[in-house]
């Protein structure tokens, strides 16, 4: 039996799924926790999902912003089906995305060969503006966690990330 | 978070016990403290993470910073209570194959 499936558009007309934030380094986490304050308890997988959308965070105020708190950080969340987020800054860009890619790829190759020193010499990312509290570690992580993808856009300073929870997804 | 010493013998492997957040606004003050202790002789370290709850990417550049700092004495990093969240964003990073975990 045929059935009639009739999908409709959505608008979301209080701007509930749109966030703004000062680049304050100290309320990382706070914001994290704030756009999270309506998101499905199963999706939290306890901290973790806290814990990725912070590192994201985290990335754009000092990465992005340099922590200038005249310049904003912008979120965009989704919760229906799947966690859904886009964030951008106001900053120059990712541009070592390239030489990070690098890093990755040395870094999981030495993990393969079962080659600890090597791997350890590349345990941690060191850019140009890197400091002694990074690591580059919070994108090695999310490249397992947001499994439907993270993409940045073409100027580097907005990144979209989806995470599924069905499908044997993990 | 904090962390309390369970052991006194400076002869054996230090033994600490952390509870709260290891997180971006408490790591680096555990790393400078834990490199330091490394660096004035600690033979090896046993973290006992059953109190931490909360474990980003700046306590996991904390840890690779400590098992690196061990591994230039030929010493080990261990840890005890190892779970949750904590646990799986270690798994991720891939670097649990770089500790060994004790019960």
């Amino acid at each position: 039996m045929r059935t009639l499936i009739v999908r409709k558009l959505i608008v979301d007309e209080r701007n509930e799924l749109f966030v703004e934030f000062s680049s304050d380094f100290e309320r990382v986490r706070e914001y994290a926790a704030l756009v999270l304050t309506d998101c499905p308890e199963s999706f939290k997988e306890g901290k973790l999902l806290e814990q990725q959308l912070s590192e994201i965070i985290k990335n754009g105020i000092k990465h992005g912003n340099r922590r200038d708190p005249a310049k904003r950080l912008r979120v965009w969340f989704d919760f229906r089906k799947r966690v859904r987020f886009i964030v951008e800054d106001e900053g120059e860009g990712f541009k070592e995305l390239d030489a990070w890619n690098d890093f990755y790829r040395r870094r999981q190759e030495a993990l393969f060969r079962e080659d600890i020193d090597a791997f350890l010499s590349l345990a941690s990312y060191r850019g140009p503006r890197s400091d002694d509290d990074d690591g580059g570690n919070s994108l090695v992580a999310a490249l397992e966690y947001w499994n439907g993808g993270m993409i940045y856009n073409g100027a580097k300073n907005k990144v979209g990330v989806v995470r599924w929870f069905t499908g044997g997804s993990g | 978070m904090e962390w309390t010493s369970l052991t006194d013998d400076v002869s054996k492997p230090a033994e600490l016990r952390l509870v709260g957040d290891f997180d971006l606004y408490n790591a680096p003050r555990f790393c400078r403290f834990a490199l330091d202790k490394i660096e004035s002789g600690w033979p090896g370290l046993l973290l006992d993470l059953a109190g931490v709850g909360y474990l980003d990417s700046t306590g996991v550049g904390t840890i690779i910073r400590i098992v690196q700092a061990l591994r230039k004495k030929g010493a080990k990093l261990r840890f005890r209570g190892l779970k949750g969240s904590p646990r799986r964003v270690l798994e991720m990073s891939n670097i649990l194959p770089l500790i060994e975990e004790v019960s």
